[in-house]
């Protein structure tokens, strides 16, 4: 197999802050790949540099071997959607596609032919100051499409989408990868993505938490028992010293793991504390991304 | 270099900034050489220098390809489409170059547009109020051609100005308050200096010999240390900066 991503310690830091930490992690041909994390955990500073847009204080990050500049024609291998509203608002639409197309020499009827595949033809004459979300949002993946790339790089592609959208692009982006194409798939939302993505690399604070296939994430949620308590603390004080994980999910609720909730119970009433919400976690995945994202260790 | 330069160009054609900019310049260029032409008096419009200044008017196209070549490059930082740009382009000293280019281009348009209702109406002026014309034909095809090339490195002086400042707000104030202010301000105070100014060694270079201003070739070669200087200053620039 083929390595299409590979970031190798990849590390970004702005003045104080470390937006990057040391991230590593290597995409194989044919996967999707959801890119998860709270806002501002570096998502899209990693994007950036995978892309060449932003320069690695430390690491580096290849595609197909290469850092995305020494690439011959990238265009033509990578397509990439990093904003919605990369417009210039009184170009129309399709007039924004010819302007790269002419770059990598494509003529004005591949230009066409991708305004089709995102269904955008009706509207391509308009300046995109009029388009929706929606539809802007189709535009940057028509420009991505255009060079017929190998992998494709979408930084948050739902937002706008009403559920038609979004069940379309999950659709395109199957099809896309049946075909042993790569997908990397940017996310604040772990539901947005799931019925997508083939696996997650999950990461927080600049670095990278989780990086599993999703079956292996959907399997660790369960035997987590969720309870809330006017005392969380001496809750979790008494559950340690029975030598039994948990985590904070907010101010008065904590996560127990590996424990039954008929052991949580005694415990707590073994130690006086009173109890307002007990039971056991069976189908949340956004609450093990919470969980993951909100600075508990694995 | 040239698909990339042909890009650059259609961005210019596909939205209506540069197309507003050459009407703007247009509408400028036939108000400032009718009232000019026909407010003066007779006395005040011969002689080669006043001549020049009436039939070079055109040079007002320096400012707007300026600002044409500005918008070129910061409109991609505005917009964002600066992310396309790079995507499809990621060795940058090449959007730059094309960028220039481009700009060189429209600048010379701008010159030829500006220039020629210039021309077209001060001569009309001058023949129309029997004033003869004293400028030879050597100092009329300088004047022509000088501000054709100054147009055109008004532009690319511009396409630098803003790779160097980015924000289009704060070039196109920069471009104006250097053109306007600074320039005129150096040059009443110590004109030794202030004629090494874009806009003085212009002036030279479409032969106007008043004042204290450089040789016409000195001024060419001033143009073009101008662009060189610009270069290598936004060069490393465009490099290193990221594209957040």
């Amino acid at each position: 197999m083929t390595a299409v991503v590979k970031a190798e310690s990849l590390t970004k830091r702005f003045g104080e802050v470390l937006a990057v930490a040391d991230l590593s992690f290597t995409l194989q041909a044919g996967t999707i790949t959801g890119f998860l994390g709270p806002n501002g955990a570096g998502k899209t500073t990693t994007l950036r540099m995978l892309l060449g847009l932003a320069t690695p204080t430390s690491g580096r990050a290849l595609l197909f071997d290469r850092p995305y500049a020494a690439l011959a024609q990238p265009a033509r291998r990578i397509g990439a959607v990093l904003e919605a509203t990369d417009f210039h608002l009184g170009r129309s639409g399709r007039d924004h596609l010819r302007t790269l197309a002419q770059v990598v020499k494509l003529p004005d009827t591949r230009v066409d032919e991708v305004l089709r595949l995102v269904e955008l033809q009706a509207a391509a004459r308009r300046r995109v100051k009029g388009y929706s979300l929606g539809m802007r949002q189709r535009l940057g993946l028509a420009a991505a499409l255009l060079g017929d790339p190998e992998l494709l790089v979408l930084d948050e592609p739902a937002n706008g989408l009403d559920p038609e959208g979004v069940r379309w692009l999950r659709d395109f982006l199957r099809a896309f990868a049946l075909q042993g194409r790569t997908v990397l798939i940017s996310s604040h939302q772990l539901a947005e993505v799931a019925q997508t993505v083939d696996q997650v690399l999950i990461i927080s604070r600049g670095r990278l938490v989780v990086e599993s296939s999703l079956e292996q994430l959907t399997a660790r949620i369960r035997g987590s028992v969720r309870v809330r308590s006017a005392q969380p603390a001496h809750l979790q004080h008494a559950l340690t010293q029975a030598n039994i994980q948990t985590t904070t999910s907010n101010d008065h609720v904590l996560l127990v793991h590996g424990a039954t909730s008929d052991r949580v119970g005694d415990i707590a009433f073994a130690a006086g504390i009173p109890i307002y919400e007990l039971f056991t976690e069976g189908s949340s995945l956004e609450e093990i991304f919470l969980e993951l994202t909100t600075g508990a260790q694995p | 270099m040239i698909a990339l330069t042909k890009s650059e160009l259609l961005k210019l054609r596909t939205t209506r900034t540069a197309f507003g900019l050459l009407l703007g310049m247009s509408a400028l260029t036939i108000l400032v050489s009718v009232l000019t032409g026909l407010l003066s008096h007779a006395g005040t419009l011969s002689g080669t220098e006043n001549e020049r200044q009436l039939l070079g008017l055109g040079n007002l196209a320096g400012i707007f390809s300026a600002l044409a070549g500005i918008l070129l490059v910061t409109s991609e930082y505005r917009y964002g489409t600066i992310r396309p740009t790079f995507l499809f382009t990621p060795r940058r000293p090449r959007v730059l170059a094309a960028k220039l280019a481009a700009s060189a281009l429209a600048g010379l348009l701008f010159g030829t547009v500006g220039e020629g209702l210039a021309f077209a109406i001060g001569y009309a002026i001058l023949s129309g109020r029997g004033i003869a014309l004293s400028l030879g034909g050597g100092d009329i095809a300088q004047l022509l051609l000088g501000t054709l090339a100054s147009a055109a490195f008004f532009g690319v002086l511009g396409a630098e100005l803003g790779t160097i400042i980015r924000n289009q707000v704060g070039a196109v104030i920069t471009l104006l308050a250097w053109g306007l202010f600074i320039d005129t301000l150096v040059f009443s105070l110590v004109p030794s200096v202030g004629r090494f100014s874009p806009g003085n060694a212009s002036d030279a270079l479409i032969g106007v010999t008043e004042k204290n201003l450089l040789a016409p070739v000195t001024g060419a070669m001033v143009l073009i240390a101008w662009l060189a200087a610009l270069a290598l200053i936004a060069l490393p620039l465009i490099n290193r900066r990221d594209v957040l």
